[in-house]
C-alpha cells in the first residue's frame, strides 16, 4: 500500500528527501505503508535532512541543529497489548481492558526485549546484545529496535517546522490523547488522526522510550548524521523519552518536547503509566522492495 | 533492661546506671566480648534455614543453622541453577526451582528434594515459585505464562497443586482466572492463599487472598509485595516498599480477612530489604537485604532485572534475622544486638530464606 497522503487530501510535504529529484509522485518520497511477516504496519521513511530542536522551546530544545537522517522504517502505531502478546511477554500496563491500547509501565530494557523478540519471530538479527549491561544497539543489525531521538523527531514532525506538524495547537484535540481529552487513561491506537507521514498517536496516548542517553544539553554537540545520543555516564542515567500522552499538556506533546526517564530497571515494580513505546529498523533496499511487494 | 537508644549507644533512663553503662560502652573491644542475644537464642533454636547463593558461578541452595553457622551446600550442580527454597511445615522436604538452558530458552522446573539434599526429583516444568499445603502433603505452584522464559516474577497464569502421595497435578477451582501472581503462600488453617499480583485479574499491583478451594478473591489493600503468613496463622508480614518490611495482624479464620495497622516496621534507608520469612514457632523473621541493581548478564544462569527477583544476579545481598516480637519500628542500620543479627556476610546474592524444622522424622541435621 502506498500512503499518497497518509489518509488526507494534502499532499505529504517532506523535508530535503534523498533521491527526491529522482523521482516524482506520492512513491518517491519513500513514504510506503507495509505489514512485517509478523503481522505488524510501519511506515517506510526516506532517508533525509531537517531542523531537529527548536529555539523557542525548553532549554534543552535548543539549539535548533541540522541533521541527517537515514531511510527506515517505524511503526505506524505504538506497540500493543495484542503484540506483546504475540511477542509471549508479560504485560504490565495498567489498563488491560482493550488489546489494542499501547502498553505502558514498561521499562526501557522491556521495550528492548520487545524489539529483540520480534526480531527473532521474523528471522531478523536482534540489534540487542543481551549480554551487555545496557544491552548495546547494533546498528547495523536489520533487527528491531528503539527509535533513536532523532529518528523519532524526525517522523513526528515530517517535514515540518512548527511545534506539532498538523499546524495550530488548537487541533491536538484531532491527533492526540492528552491531558485534556484523555479521561486520564490510555486509548486504543489509531483512534486520532495521523501526522503527514502516516503515523498515529506521535503526539499522545503515551509517551515513547528511545534509545538515546538524555542530557539537557547534548543539542549543542549532536553530530551531523543519524546521532545516537550522548555516551553513557554511567551512573543515575535517564533514557529520552518523546512524545505526550494520555498525562501530558499540550506543551509537553510538542514535536520538539524532550524529557528524561529514569530507565526503571532496578525497579522490580515500574508505575510510571504513560511509558510505552514504537520500533524501528532498517531495512536494505532489496528487503524493503519485497516487504513493499508482500505488503500490495 | 536496655530500653531506650541514642545514636549507636543505649541508655536505661537512671542516670547513674547510664553513666556506668556508657563508660563501659566505650571500653575497647566491648563489642567483640558482646554475644548477641538474638544469635544466641537463634543457636539454640530447634530450626534451620536454607537459602539461594551464588557461588563458583552458579545458583546453589544451602542450608545453614538459624543463627548462619555451618552453611552446607544441599543442591552442588555445577550445571543447574537452583532457586527459591521452601520447607515444608513439618521440616522433611524442600522444594525448589531450576533453571535449565541459557537466556530466552532457559526451562524453569520444579523440584522437590529430602531436607539434607538427597532423593531430588522434578514435578513439573515451565512453572515457578512454589508453596506448601500446611499438612506438607501438596506443593502448590503458578505455571509460566508462555513457555518461553522470562525472569520475570508475575510471568505466571493460573495456579495448580501437586500431589506428592500421587504425583497428580490439579489446577486449583479458579486458575483460569489467576493472571500474573507471584510469591504465594498458603494460610496455616488451608483455607488461603495470599500471593502478590501484579498487572492481573484487574488488578494494578496488590496482595490478594485466593480461596484455596474456591474462586473468592480478597484485595488486602495494603501496599507492597512478597507476602508471607506466620505459622501460628494470626499475622502478616510483606514487603510494604523496596526498603521496609511490615508486620500486621490478620484474622484468617474470618469470613473476609482484613489486615490491621502494622505493629513492626522492618526498616533499611541504605539497602533495599525483600523475601521475607518466619520461623516456624513464629517468634523470628528472617529476610534479604543488600543495594538495588539490576543484575549482571555477564554471569552464567543470571538475567537482567530487579535484583530481587529469582535469578538475578544481587551483589552484595546477605541474609539476616530479626526478632519478630518486638514492635515499632526496627531501624536495620540501627537495630540493637538483641533483635537484629546478620546470618551471612560474604554478600553472594543471598536470598529467598526460608525456615525449617529440625525436629523432623528425616533428616536435615548435618
Amino acid at each position: 500500500m502506498v500512503l499518497t497522503a497518509c489518509g488526507r487530501s494534502d499532499a505529504p510535504p517532506g523535508p530535503k528527501l534523498e533521491g527526491a529529484s529522482a523521482h516524482s509522485g506520492s512513491e518517491l518520497d519513500g513514504l510506503v505503508e507495509i505489514v512485517t511477516r509478523s503481522d505488524v504496519a510501519m511506515v517506510s521513511l526516506p532517508g533525509g535532512e531537517f531542523i531537529m530542536g527548536s529555539n523557542k522551546g525548553n532549554a534543552d530544545e535548543a539549539p535548533a541543529h541540522k541533521v541527517r537522517i537515514s531511510a527506515f522504517l517505524i511503526d505506524k502505531y505504538e506497540v500493543t497489548h495484542e503484540m506483546f502478546r504475540k511477542a509471549q511477554l508479560p504485560n504490565p500496563s495498567r489498563w488491560q481492558d482493550n488489546p489494542n491500547k499501547p502498553v505502558e509501565r514498561v521499562r526501557w530494557r522491556d521495550a528492548k526485549q520487545y524489539c529483540n523478540e520480534r526480531s527473532l519471530l521474523e528471522g531478523l538479527k536482534p540489534c540487542y546484545d543481551e549480554k551487555t549491561a545496557d544491552w548495546d544497539c547494533d546498528y547495523a543489525a536489520n533487527g528491531y529496535r528503539l527509535p533513536t531521538e532523532a529518528e523519532w523527531e524526525y517522523a513526528c514532525r515530517a517535514g515540518e517546522d512548527g511545534p506539532y506538524d498538523f499546524g495550530q495547537p488548537d487541533k491536538l484535540r484531532q491527533y492526540a490523547w492528552f491531558a485534556d481529552n484523555g479521561a486520564e487513561k490510555t486509548h486504543p491506537v489509531g483512534e486520532k488522526k495521523p501526522n503527514r507521514w502516516g503515523i498515529f498517536d506521535l503526539y499522545g496516548n503515551v509517551s515513547e522510550w528511545c534509545e538515546d542517553v538524555y542530557t539537557p544539553t547534548y543539542y549543542k554537540e549532536s553530530a551531523l548524521m543519524d546521532p545516537h545520543g550522548p555516551p553513557n555516564p554511567g551512573k543515575d542515567v535517564k533514557r529520552v523519552m518523546r512524545g505526550g500522552s494520555w498525562k501530558a499538556s499540550a506543551d509537553m506533546c510538542r514535536a520538539t518536547f524532550r524529557q528524561g526517564q529514569q530507565t526503571g530497571d532496578s525497579d522490580a515494580c515500574f508505575f510510571t503509566d504513560y511509558c510505552g513505546f514504537r520500533c524501528v529498523r532498517r531495512a536494505s533496499p532489496g528487503e524493503l522492495q519485497q516487504l513493499r511487494g508482500n505488503s500490495r | 533492661m536496655l530500653k531506650i537508644r541514642s545514636g549507636s549507644r543505649w541508655f536505661t533512663g537512671h542516670p547513674l546506671a547510664d553513666l556506668i553503662l556508657a563508660i563501659g560502652l566505650s571500653l575497647p573491644g566491648w563489642a567483640a566480648l558482646a554475644q548477641s542475644p538474638l544469635a544466641k537464642r537463634l543457636h539454640s533454636s530447634p530450626f534451620k534455614i536454607a537459602y539461594e547463593t551464588y557461588t563458583n558461578d552458579n545458583w546453589e541452595i544451602f542450608v545453614m543453622n538459624a543463627d548462619g553457622s555451618s552453611p552446607v551446600n544441599l543442591t552442588n550442580t555445577p550445571r543447574e541453577q537452583e532457586h527459591y527454597p521452601q520447607a515444608s511445615p513439618d521440616g522433611t522436604k524442600i522444594c525448589f526451582s531450576v533453571d535449565e538452558g541459557q537466556g530466552r530458552d532457559t526451562i524453569r522446573s520444579l523440584y522437590v528434594m529430602d531436607a539434607d539434599g538427597t532423593n531430588r526429583k522434578k514435578l513439573v516444568d515451565h512453572a515457578r515459585e512454589p508453596f506448601w499445603s500446611p499438612d506438607s502433603k501438596l506443593i502448590g505452584f503458578l505455571p509460566q505464562e508462555y513457555p518461553k522464559f522470562n525472569v520475570i516474577d508475575y510471568y505466571t497464569k493460573g495456579m495448580s497443586f501437586y500431589d506428592l502421595s500421587t504425583g497428580e497435578v490439579k489446577p486449583h477451582p479458579n486458575s483460569a482466572n489467576l493472571h500474573h501472581l507471584y510469591n504465594a503462600c498458603f494460610a496455616p488453617n488451608g483455607k488461603w492463599v495470599v500471593a502478590t499480583v501484579h498487572a492481573g485479574m484487574g488488578v494494578e499491583h496488590g496482595i490478594l487472598l485466593i480461596a484455596a478451594h474456591g474462586t473468592n478473591t480478597i484485595n488486602l489493600k495494603i501496599p507492597g509485595c512478597r507476602p508471607c503468613l506466620s505459622p501460628d496463622g494470626k499475622q502478616i508480614a510483606w514487603g510494604s516498599g523496596d526498603h521496609e518490611i511490615d508486620v500486621a495482624p490478620i484474622d484468617l479464620d474470618a469470613d473476609s480477612p482484613t489486615v490491621g495497622p502494622w505493629r513492626l516496621r522492618i526498616q533499611d534507608k541504605t539497602n533495599e530489604t525483600y523475601h521475607v520469612d518466619w520461623s516456624p514457632d513464629s517468634r523470628f523473621l528472617s529476610l534479604s537485604r543488600g543495594p538495588a541493581s539490576k543484575g549482571d548478564p555477564t554471569k552464567p544462569g543470571t538475567f537482567q532485572s530487579a535484583c530481587e527477583m529469582v535469578g538475578v544476579y544481587a551483589p552484595g545481598w546477605d541474609l539476616c534475622a530479626v526478632s519478630a516480637e518486638r514492635e515499632g519500628t526496627l531501624d536495620l542500620n540501627q537495630a540493637a544486638v538483641e533483635d537484629f543479627t546478620m546470618l551471612t556476610t560474604n554478600g553472594l546474592s543471598n536470598k529467598e530464606s526460608a525456615w525449617l524444622r529440625t525436629d523432623a522424622k528425616k533428616g536435615s541435621e548435618q
